[in-house]
């Protein structure tokens, strides 16, 4: 009788699930048992990075914000309020019309009449107060005239303020510099925000790095054995790369449920304070905003252990 | 038959001192050769070389067909998974039973091999070294001739072509080194070549296999099985 060749079943998958079980336990097991073995060592990387990684929250949203701001005030600096002389004729107001509807450095233009200016006033602080105290509608009629860049604001208030129609004692809104006063304020805050948020990347790689230095040198002989006995470079380096990036990611955790906390607070005690010196704070951006810190929290522990794991491990 | 080991005017030097100068030497599978030599003849070094721990200054090492004198630090764990490694301190992991020892000399060679199988295996190779019964124990809980045979079941657990050990009864007494030659006798029986690094020239000159005597790093005489006459090195120690 003829043999026949029966030829096994490779187990694919079960030679899958093996190998990932064994990659899990001594990756992924081995150094969270190890962290939390180390915990008192690793004890001071943690507290620190969360800390730091809190203010980067803290100024992040604080950037942001003021990001907006200055957005806000370039688009206020760009909308010129020609503020029309009491009882002016509206054939006066039509030709000053005419005239800048022709300028090329005029984008758009409309017309606030009194009662508008006074809703509009009634919705900034402080000025329902003033209007209020006065008698009648203190707030004048304008023409608002959007000019297509911030520099040519003051040609058209240089145009706007002799004409007849115009408001003699307060021509017009523009302000000489007032915008670049505040770009370079806001400068000044993003150059320094910069520079801190370097300093506590700097502070937190090196602390991180002084941790995983201290863990491989406490397991130095468990390193040599694991070598001695052909484990692969990833199975010896690896374990301590996932010890940072588990103190990365408990910090960036803690500290990105702080920085949600702390912008969901503001929100919620002084709501319309907040929309104003914060603008653009929203649940989202603070929910981003904490992701951001957690995923920085992460690379920042794996980076700095990997470069501690690069420098401190021989193979 | 192809060597197992083979040097080739290997030179190893630490600054101007030379550990090692122009030594030569070839292993056959089954062959169990003693390694002899002063303090400081360059023993250490000599299997510090095989096992890639460091690299010649001169010369080729080959370890079943593994280039070991060029091979990239990356690389090096796949020789070591062709050679099993005896110390004298043992060096067992003091935090894993000592099947968990064995077994993971097993498992880091070969992450194919499941929890069940490793477990196996490595029972096999403790009841193969005499301590089939102490697998649960740690480390601690062994005697020294315990954690030494520990320490060889690991070292011979992935069935490795060549097996090295390093003064490995330098802790042990007179009986349990003898208990621990015959276990190193067995395992070469099996055809596995195996070099012994040692200072115990009682059991070099009664067990009668190739000595080879190294002197201020220098192979100055290569003695074949049943011909081992008085240690020449002796007189210089």
């Amino acid at each position: 009788m003829a043999g026949v060749v029966v030829k096994a079943h490779f187990p694919r998958r079960r030679i899958v699930q093996i190998v990932a079980a064994n990659v899990f336990r001594y990756l992924f097991r081995g150094a969270a048992r190890n962290w939390l073995r180390n915990i008192g060592s690793t004890a001071p990387a943690l507290s620190s990075m969360t800390l730091l990684l809190l203010l980067s929250g803290v100024v992040g949203l604080v950037g942001f914000a003021l990001h907006n701001l200055e957005q806000a005030q370039a688009a206020q600096a760009s909308l010129l309020h020609v503020y029309m002389r009491d009882g002016v004729p509206s054939t006066d107001v039509d030709v000053l019309w005419d005239r800048l509807s022709k300028d090329p450095r005029v984008a758009s233009i409309t017309y606030t009449t009194k009662a508008e200016a006074l809703a509009r006033a009634q919705r900034i602080p402080g000025l329902p107060q003033l209007a209020a105290a006065s008698e009648g509608n203190p707030f004048p009629a304008s023409l608002d005239v959007r000019v297509k860049t911030i520099d040519d604001a003051a040609a058209i208030d240089s145009l706007v303020r002799t004409d007849i129609a115009v408001d003699p004692l307060d021509p017009t809104s523009y302000d000489r510099g007032a915008y670049q006063r505040i770009q370079a304020v806001l400068f000044g805050l993003a150059v320094a925000g910069s520079v801190f948020l370097m300093l506590l990347g700097f502070v937190a790689v090196t602390v991180t790095m002084n941790s995983i230095r201290a863990a491989i040198h406490s397991r130095r002989d468990e390193v040599t054995i694991m070598q001695l006995v052909g484990a692969p470079r990833w199975m010896v380096r690896g374990p301590f790369v996932v010890e940072g990036a588990i103190t990365g990611a408990l910090s960036g955790a803690a500290a990105g449920l702080i920085t949600f906390g702390l912008a969901m607070a503001g929100m919620a005690n002084g709501p319309a304070s907040f929309t104003q010196f914060a603008p653009g704070i929203t649940v989202t951006v603070a929910a981003i905003a904490a992701a951001i810190v957690f995923a920085t929290g992460l690379g920042l522990g794996s980076g700095s252990s990997m470069i501690s794991v690069r420098r401190h491990l021989e193979s | 038959m192809r060597p197992i080991l083979e040097l080739t005017a290997v030179t190893r030097a630490y600054g101007p001192r030379l550990a090692l100068d122009d030594v030569s030497l070839a292993l056959e599978p089954g062959e169990l050769t003693f390694l002899v030599g002063p303090s400081g003849a360059g023993k250490t070094t000599l299997l510090k070389l095989i096992n890639r721990e460091i690299r010649p200054t001169a010369g080729e090492i080959w370890v079943d067909g593994i280039p070991a004198h060029s091979l990239k630090a990356s690389r090096v764990s796949q020789l070591r998974r062709h050679v099993g490694v005896v110390f004298q301190d043992f060096k067992l992991l003091p935090r894993l039973t000592a099947e968990e020892n064995v077994a993971l000399a097993l498992q880091v060679g070969d992450l194919r091999i499941s929890d069940d199988e490793a477990s196996e295996r490595a029972m096999d190779a403790l009841e193969a070294v005499g301590l089939g019964d102490r697998g649960a124990s740690f480390p601690h809980q062994l005697s020294g001739g315990q954690q030494q045979r520990v320490a060889v079941a690991r070292a011979v657990v992935s069935q490795p072509r060549l097996l090295i050990a390093d003064e490995p009864t330098g802790n042990l007494d007179l009986e349990t080194s003898w208990q621990m030659m015959d276990l190193f006798a067995d395992i070469a029986t099996f055809g596995t070549a195996v070099l012994i690094a040692t200072h115990n020239v009682e059991i070099v000159t009664r067990l009668q296999r190739r000595v080879m005597t190294l002197v201020q790093g220098r192979l100055v005489r290569d003695q074949p099985a049943g011909r081992t006459g008085r240690m020449a090195w002796l007189a210089s120690s």
